[in-house]
């Protein structure tokens, strides 16, 4: 079975890295994330370029916002979700 | 005013007009294109364009049968004795085969795009990913031959090609990869049940990490691609480099609108979302415009227009499963493979070893025998201009189809 890797970073803000995992997991994930996550700000890695615009639309769908989407290296973003 | 100020005012005149030069470029010529994502519809529409005039030139885009005759070129060099699946595709050395030319310029055109947008990455995978992979490659390397051929060479093409089994292969692709897409749901879903936000390791977030060499190693793939396509020109294979140059372009085209077909055809029913589709529909109906256009004239009919019967439907559900699992249809694996995706490499590797020992399980080559049928253009229904008037009614029903799935989203919520 395949695991997420996650940390938290501080009280409400915590960290999924889905790098390593292809188009179309991420999108896949984050409704399932979201709905699991109480409050706060979710940090999404992801390496799948398609995921940084499918992640931003089902999350902002299930109401959350995301302030941004960052390239943090070749091929690998970070989105903020905040609940 | 001294000399000297009207030279220095000179001087900064021209210095400030040739940075709003350079800005004009670099912001109307590089950014647009090169960094930022294309609108789906810069896509649909470049797509169809190139497929139009690659028929033009030559022929239409398609990528597996390459493939397989590449499986049955290792087949032979170990020893096997198997003949290429495709007969339009003879075992033929890579580099003096016209067709592979295609899959190479969408491997250079891709990996060109994808560095120069910092988008380049080995990704390596969990052994999960690499058997999903490996299982979609065969399931595409036995749809391919079934079908036939690809997703984008069996739908895209054969439907603006006037092919009766254009349609039939979507009637299979849709459900097939639906059925590939849940089983990729499912396991997204477990991951996400196993995590527990309360329990978590503490940590400290991932760093940025600042400049990349990407673009200038982009650019000399792009230098690199020239030079090859000349040197073929430079031999009189002008077929070949035009093919390469065709193939870099869709590769382009591919990377940076990220108009991908597995996915198109997955989240009509997975998400209920048909976007991508009604975009991919859109650039069938340009095509379908123009491939009539010319086939009236007498140019190339019979061009992929290719067998049909329950056998394009049925290929069609089996390739559908595959792409979804490989995360990539022919073009996608091969797209990905040039974005540094591990599991894309296993996927053409299964791929093209699966399609290229179809000879060797089914006895004949694809298109004989008792498995196929004859190919049907639709011309044969009332001419070019009838045979395109029922690829549209095509096109309108499928997307009547798409409006009505998605309109259940809404009654879901």
């Amino acid at each position: 079975m395949r695991k997420l890797d996650a940390i938290k970073i501080n009280d409400n803000h915590y960290q999924v890295d889905m790098r390593g995992w292809v188009c179309p997991f991420p999108k896949y994930a984050i409704e399932g994330l979201v709905k699991k996550f109480d409050k706060g700000r979710l940090d999404l890695l992801v390496d799948c370029p398609s995921a940084t615009e499918d992640v931003p639309k089902v999350a902002q769908a299930m109401g959350c916002t995301v302030p941004e989407v960052n390239q943090i290296g070749g091929g690998e973003w970070r989105i903020v979700i905040v609940k | 005013m001294s000399d000297c100020a009207t030279t220095q005012t000179r001087f900064a005149t021209a210095t400030s007009r040739w940075k709003a030069i350079t800005n004009n470029l670099v912001y109307v010529f590089y950014v647009p294109v090169w960094r930022k994502t294309w609108p789906l519809w810069v896509g649909a529409v470049a797509l169809a364009l190139a497929n139009l005039f690659m028929f033009a030139f030559a022929r239409a885009i398609g990528v597996f049968p390459q493939m397989g005759m590449w499986g049955a070129q290792i087949y032979n060099l170990v020893g096997v004795k198997v003949d290429a699946p495709f007969t339009a595709y003879p075992l033929t050395p890579q580099h003096l085969d016209m067709h592979s030319m295609i899959n190479f310029g969408i491997i250079l055109g891709v990996a060109m795009a994808a560095l120069l947008a910092e988008e380049f990455k080995i990704r390596k995978e969990h052994w999960t990913g690499y058997a999903a992979a490996a299982a979609g490659g065969v399931l595409m390397g036995f749809g391919t031959v079934i079908m036939p051929p690809c997703n984008v060479g069996g739908f895209y093409t054969a439907t603006m090609a006037l092919s009766l089994s254009g349609p039939l292969a979507a009637i299979g692709l849709v459900p097939g990869a639906y059925v590939g897409g849940l089983l990729m749901k499912w396991q997204a879903r477990r991951a996400v049940e196993a995590l527990n936000f309360g329990a978590l390791p503490a940590g400290t977030p991932a760093a940025k990490r600042e400049s990349s060499v990407q673009p200038c190693v982009g650019a000399a793939v792009g230098v690199a691609l020239l030079v090859i396509a000349l040197v073929y020109a430079a031999q009189g294979m002008v077929k070949h480099c035009g093919l390469l140059l065709f193939g870099a372009t869709f590769g382009v085209i591919f990377q940076r609108s990220r108009l991908c077909f597995t996915s198109a055809f997955r989240e009509i029913l997975i998400s209920r979302d048909g976007t991508l589709m009604k975009w991919v529909l859109f650039s069938v109906a340009i095509g379908t415009v123009g491939f009539a256009l010319l086939k009236a004239t007498g140019y190339q009919p019979m061009h992929y227009v290719l067998p049909v019967g329950l056998h394009t439907v049925v290929g069609g559900f089996i390739f559908g499963i595959g792409m979804s699992l490989a995360g990539g249809c022919g073009i996608g694996i091969l797209w990905r493979s040039a974005e540094g995706y591990m599991r894309a490499w296993v996927a053409v590797l299964t791929g093209m070893m699966t399609a290229g020992a179809w000879v060797l399980i089914y006895g004949k080559h694809v298109g004989e025998g008792w498995l196929y049928g004859k190919p049907h253009s639709l011309a044969e229904y009332g001419g070019w201009f009838g045979g395109s008037a029922i690829v549209f009614a095509f096109l309108a029903v499928f997307y009547l189809f798409i409006l009505y799935v998605e309109a259940g989203k809404r009654e879901k919520a």
